[in-house]
């Protein structure tokens, strides 16, 4: 019996392209398995799933070598159409691989245009299984874009594949609908079906997958059960690729033998009674500066589908003050983007008022705020209207007829590493280029305030700490700078203030220690906190530690009072 | 063997993505011209009629074809079914109209490089729509008042507000919303656009075009078909019936969209012309098979 | 100002929603809304194309009144109502005024009424009928006259993909006021302000056309491995799609009312 899928010397190089994605990779998959592909950027792993479903070479003809054997099918002989019954991908750009306007309509697609007979009752139990089933007669307008992921899955889950793929199903969520996808996945797992993600977040690794296969420069280097596979920590860290932060922790402070990777194992490695060094301070706030932003009784709400207004924003009162270093947290529909909007005179309040820099929004058009509030989109491209980095970035000085713009702009492209990508057109960049540039854009705009909609989503790790220290740099450019983002990892690092939303409304403000400090305020409001925090805190730590190398100091300045090491 | 098949089903897919690029982006820009208010003065009318640019662009970088009939399903989906407007058959002369211009526009270009090749591509594309509509326009007028020859000044005063709108068409639709948007775009998005296809841009060599394709043949042919996109509005006069269209079109072929509307409008346009010959016992030309390759 | 604020009021992406929603879908309960697609096509066949060939006023007259009264139990929005009566009103209006000019008289007036009626009976039968589709049933009907089957997909895709393109749309077009500057002068009859707006509106396709050919590419990407491509205009799938249309007492005896009505208006006049 062989394995249900067999990748044997698989060189691959797109039409075009100068160097091979894939370089000789081989890769076994056993039925039954939840298998996680980790790897940097370009390292092949999305090319390597293309591979499972015939993609590449039916659909992308490029130079192919190597043979690829699925369920004792050499998709070499066969079409990506008789794949379709084995393999199902979701993609990275879920949406777009919805194409239907109803929610059931869509569960059904595929089996439909397969021209099964019982195509409805495939789309009734697709929905079912990821808990969309009363949802089915919605417009997939009306759907969160969690939701809509879980109907992109659905809609492969309809042709009953045995072997389900997901490229980085997270990104774009917050965590609790997060764990919410990972549950089904393990479900699906359990029925039998074999489970591919590609992920960067390998705390969620750590719990669901069993095996893991690590991607570098188009090989595969290896496949281990996780266990193993995380312990690799030097291997991981080389290629920017984080371990969890217990297991980082774990190896930093030098624990013997095989390093925990969940907070439960990683449990008998630290605690013992004795008490940790004191807690290390946050950003710390300035207080007192000038009024850059008022909310006052701030009441906003749109239109839905039934022509009834929905209260979006209710009785928000806020100031926001020279020095403020904001994290605007809560789970999606929490309101934090359309807080945000108000700030910048795009949407207007229709209760209350919003003023900033002493005037009030529903007063002046949006042109006039945008020189004071720059706002950077959660998805970068909405940023990109110029067709070279060069000219987005000075686009703005540009129409301002800003005397030194040659200057400035060459700043702007050094600050945040562009000069090599300046004539590229930005929406041909990887995530984190994007992402920089989308940065420059709004410190391009010269503004009092920079508001940004989850600036290190879909990014991996690395890129993530990457922007996470240009933002650290900001701080001194600008007066105040608002975040809003899943991120509680960033938050803790950045923020001197967070600000928790939910269901429209402040229901906390304060800062890192009054947050995660207050754990009935977390559960209302959905965050779940970086998990080194949440074990020192299971740990007995009290206060407990924010990140790693916290934890570490503070853990081995314990070890040493106590001379464990000297 | 199996190489050639793959390669086949390769380019369907391709198309397949011209399409539905240009029919997304054609349909929005449709909707987005119906929500931007006309400016009259006078009897001058300062309206956007539509962004022929998209279509033009797509036509000129990508296969002309699937770009231009896109761009056409693109605009009677968004601008017509969703806004509450769809018109029935008169829709049909349309889509026949305007993917016939683009997809002339398109073939025209051989290098997307040369500026020149590509304004006269996009004046030549608005140009041979606006004809043909202006045609069938007087040609409804024509058809529709009864002895029209008996009514003073009506006649001509047809042909005059239709040529004046044609003319108006032109240089203000013409010049501002595909002139000079196309050669703009095609340069910036060549090299581009394609390779988030995954297609190669389209070079010197390809050969999307009729072979040895000059300007006067085009617009002749342009000009046949105009009269083809006219007989729309006879058909009433054959045996037409739309539920006969079923009939074998569906075969083992590879039905795409764009084959059996065009050989529908053909069939229809010869059989009608076949008639009418007959009828007038005109020396009207033989039908318009030179067209067809 | 004040123009480009309307602009963007008009440019509501959840206003647009509703409204598209509602004449795509709103209108399932008349008694039109319930007829076979096919029923449909065959009425609007005839009542679309032969008033071309009617020069007799009074049978005109009798197809208006039909039609009318269709279009009301159709309940189609008065916004189309209206658009359509400008469109014929300023149509005919022209015409009349450049006949007089090339020497006509207020004879003209008759012959043009008679045009202006001919077209509102046409007009009128493509809205009653089309706006008694919804989405889905148009394009199983249009499916079952042997239009190609990319056309029901084509459709399908249009309702799914439309509030992503406006809203990105809007996204970029944003992008564009708030980093770009307005004319300081809005200039003659406010040309400069409403120059710059359509400049913007043009130039927020070249984001949109690479954005879109990203999606368009994944979309079929997709299609392909749920081995939907090919599905289209296989027969087996045609027959799964359309096995729910059935033509009923209803559709016989609208066909037949019709058919009489139209056949007394030939006897009567």
């Amino acid at each position: 019996m062989t394995a249900q899928i067999e990748v044997r010397d698989v060189t691959f190089r797109y039409p075009g392209g100068d160097r091979a994605v894939l370089d000789k990779a081989s890769l076994t998959v056993e039925k039954g398995e939840f298998v996680a592909i980790l790897g940097g950027n370009g390292s092949g792993k999305s090319t390597l799933c293309k591979l499972l479903n015939g993609l590449i070479p039916h659909y992308y003809t490029g130079d192919f070598e190597g043979e690829v054997i699925v369920e004792n099918m050499r998709t070499l002989d066969c079409k990506v159409a008789e794949l379709s019954g084995i393999v199902g991908y979701v993609y990275q750009d879920f949406e777009n691989q919805i194409v239907s306007p109803r929610v059931l309509d869509d569960a059904c697609f595929a089996p439909l245009h397969q021209g099964m007979t019982d195509y409805l009752e495939r789309g009734h139990e697709a929905l079912r299984s990821v808990g969309l089933d009363h949802r089915q007669d919605d417009f997939i307008w009306q759907l969160s874009g969690g939701q809509k992921h879980l109907l992109a899955l659905a809609g492969i889950l309809s042709l009953n594949p045995d072997i389900i793929i997901i490229d980085e199903p997270v990104a774009q969520l917050d965590p609790k609908h997060a764990r919410e996808i990972y549950d089904i996945l393990r479900s699906l797992n359990e029925q039998g079906k074999t489970i591919i993600v590609i992920e960067h977040h390998t705390e969620f690794v750590a719990e669901y997958a069993q095996q893991v296969v690590l991607m570098d420069d188009g090989k595969v280097l290896f496949k281990k059960p996780v266990k193993e596979a995380l312990n690799e920590v030097e291997l991981l860290l080389e290629r920017q690729i984080f371990p969890p932060q217990v297991t980082q922790a774990a190896s930093l402070a030098g624990v013997d033998g095989p390093l925990p990777i969940t907070p439960d194992e990683a449990a008998k490695h630290f605690s013992g009674g004795v008490r940790p060094l004191p807690s290390e301070t946050g950003p710390a706030r300035t207080g007192g500066g000038e009024e850059l932003v008022v909310y006052r009784d701030t009441g906003f709400s749109v239109n839905t589908i039934t022509r009834e207004k929905r209260r979006i924003l209710d009785d928000l009162n806020l100031t926001i003050r020279d020095g403020d270093h904001i994290a605007l947290v809560g789970n999606n529909g929490a309101g934090k983007t359309s807080f945000m909007k108000l700030m910048t005179g795009l949407v207007k309040p229709d209760l209350g008022e919003v003023m900033v820099c002493g005037e009030r929004t529903a007063d002046r058009p949006p042109e006039y705020f945008a020189e004071k509030v720059a706002y950077i989109h959660q998805n970068p491209e909405q940023m990109f209207i110029d067709d070279s980095v060069e000219k987005d970035v000075g686009f703005f000085m540009k129409a301002r007829k800003t005397p030194d713009l040659e200057v400035r702009v060459e700043e702007l492209l050094r600050q945040f590493r562009l000069e090599e990508l300046r004539e590229r057109d930005s929406r041909l960049l990887s995530g984190g280029q994007q992402r920089r540039v989308s940065l420059a854009i709004g410190v391009g705009m010269i503004p009092e305030i920079l508001v940004l909609d989850e600036p290190t989503a879909n990014l991996d790790i690395a890129t993530r700490k990457q922007i996470t220290r240009l933002l650290d740099e900001l701080k001194h450019q600008l007066k105040a700078v608002v975040i809003a983002t899943h991120d509680m990892q960033l938050a803790c690092e950045f923020a001197n203030r967070i600000i928790v939303m939910n269901e429209g409304r402040i229901i906390h403000d304060g800062d890192r220690d009054s947050v995660f400090g207050n754990a009935r305020l977390l559960e209302k409001a959905g965050l779940i906190p970086p998990q080194v925090f949440a074990f020192s805190q299971s740990i007995g730590w009290e206060p407990p530690a924010y990140t790693v190398d916290e934890f570490v100091r503070r853990f081995a300045g314990k070890e040493a009072e106590h001379g464990v090491y000297a | 063997m199996a190489k050639l098949s793959e390669r086949y089903k390769l380019t369907q897919s391709q198309k397949m993505m011209v399409f539905i690029l240009s029919m997304s982006l054609y349909g929005l820009s449709n909707m987005i011209t119906e929500l931007i208010p006309e400016v009259y003065i006078g009897p001058i009318e300062f309206s956007v009629e539509y962004f022929a640019f998209i279509p033009l662009t797509l036509c000129i970088l990508f296969h002309p074809l699937y770009a231009a009939i896109g761009a056409s399903v693109g605009e009677i989906i968004f601008g017509e079914l969703m806004l509450g407007q769809f018109g029935g058959f008169g829709e049909l002369e349309k889509f026949i109209a305007f993917s016939l211009a683009m997809y002339v526009a398109g073939t025209f270009v051989r290098d997307p490089k040369n500026k020149i090749q590509v304004g006269i591509a996009a004046m030549l594309g608005v140009i041979i729509h606006q004809f043909i509509s202006m045609t069938v326009d007087v040609l409804k007028v024509w058809v529709g008042v009864e002895e029209l020859e008996v009514v003073p000044g009506l006649a001509e005063s047809v042909v005059i507000i239709e040529g004046f709108y044609f003319l108006n068409d032109i240089f203000f639709s013409g010049i501002l919303f595909a002139l000079l948007p196309t050669v703009y775009l095609v340069p910036r998005l060549y090299g581009k656009i394609e390779p988030l296809l995954g297609m190669k841009p389209r070079e010197r060599t390809d050969r999307y075009s009729l072979k040895e394709v000059i300007g006067p043949r085009l617009v002749a042919g342009g000009l046949v078909l105009a009269s083809l996109a006219f007989m729309f509005e006879f058909l009433s006069e054959t045996d037409f019936n739309p539920v006969d269209w079923e009939a074998d079109l569906g075969g083992g072929l590879e039905t795409t969209l764009i084959w059996v509307s065009i050989g529908m409008a053909f069939l229809i346009a010869v059989s009608v012309i076949a008639v009418m010959v007959k009828r007038r016992r005109d020396n009207m030309p033989p039908g318009p098979g030179g067209v067809a390759s | 100002m004040e123009y480009t604020r309307k602009l963007v009021d008009k440019l509501s992406v959840e206003q647009l929603k509703v409204e598209l929603l509602n004449t795509a879908y709103g209108n399932d309960r008349t008694f039109l809304a319930k007829l076979d697609p096919r029923t449909l096509f065959i009425w609007y066949s005839f009542f679309g194309i032969v008033p071309w060939f009617i020069h007799n006023e009074k049978v005109l007259a009798g197809m208006f009144l039909f039609m009318a009264a269709a279009t009301f139990t159709a309940r189609v929005s008065p916004v189309i109502i209206f658009i359509l009566c400008l469109g014929l009103l300023g149509q005919g209006g022209y015409l009349f005024i450049a006949a007089l000019f090339f020497g006509g008289d207020w004879a003209v007036m008759y012959p043009l009424l008679v045009l202006t009626l001919k077209l509102s009976v046409i007009s009128l039968a493509s809205i009653a009928a089309f706006c008694s589709m919804d989405p889905e049933k148009l394009s199983n009907g249009l499916l079952k006259i042997g239009v190609p089957g990319q056309a029901a997909f084509s459709i399908a895709y249009g309702y799914r993909m439309l509030p992503t393109l406006i809203e990105e749309y809007q996204h970029v077009f944003q992008s564009f006021r708030l980093r770009g500057k307005a004319p300081e002068k809005h200039g003659f009859l406010y040309w400069r302000t409403i120059a710059y707006f359509i400049k913007l509106a043009v130039l927020s396709f070249y984001p949109l056309l690479l954005s879109m050919a990203k999606r368009a590419r994944t979309t079929v990407e997709a299609l392909e491995t749920k081995g939907s491509l090919n599905g289209f205009n296989d027969p087996a799938v045609k027959k799964l799609k359309l096995s729910g249309l059935k033509m009923g007492r209803a559709d016989y005896g609208f066909l037949l009312f019709s058919a009489v009505y139209a056949a007394a208006l030939f006897i009567l006049f």
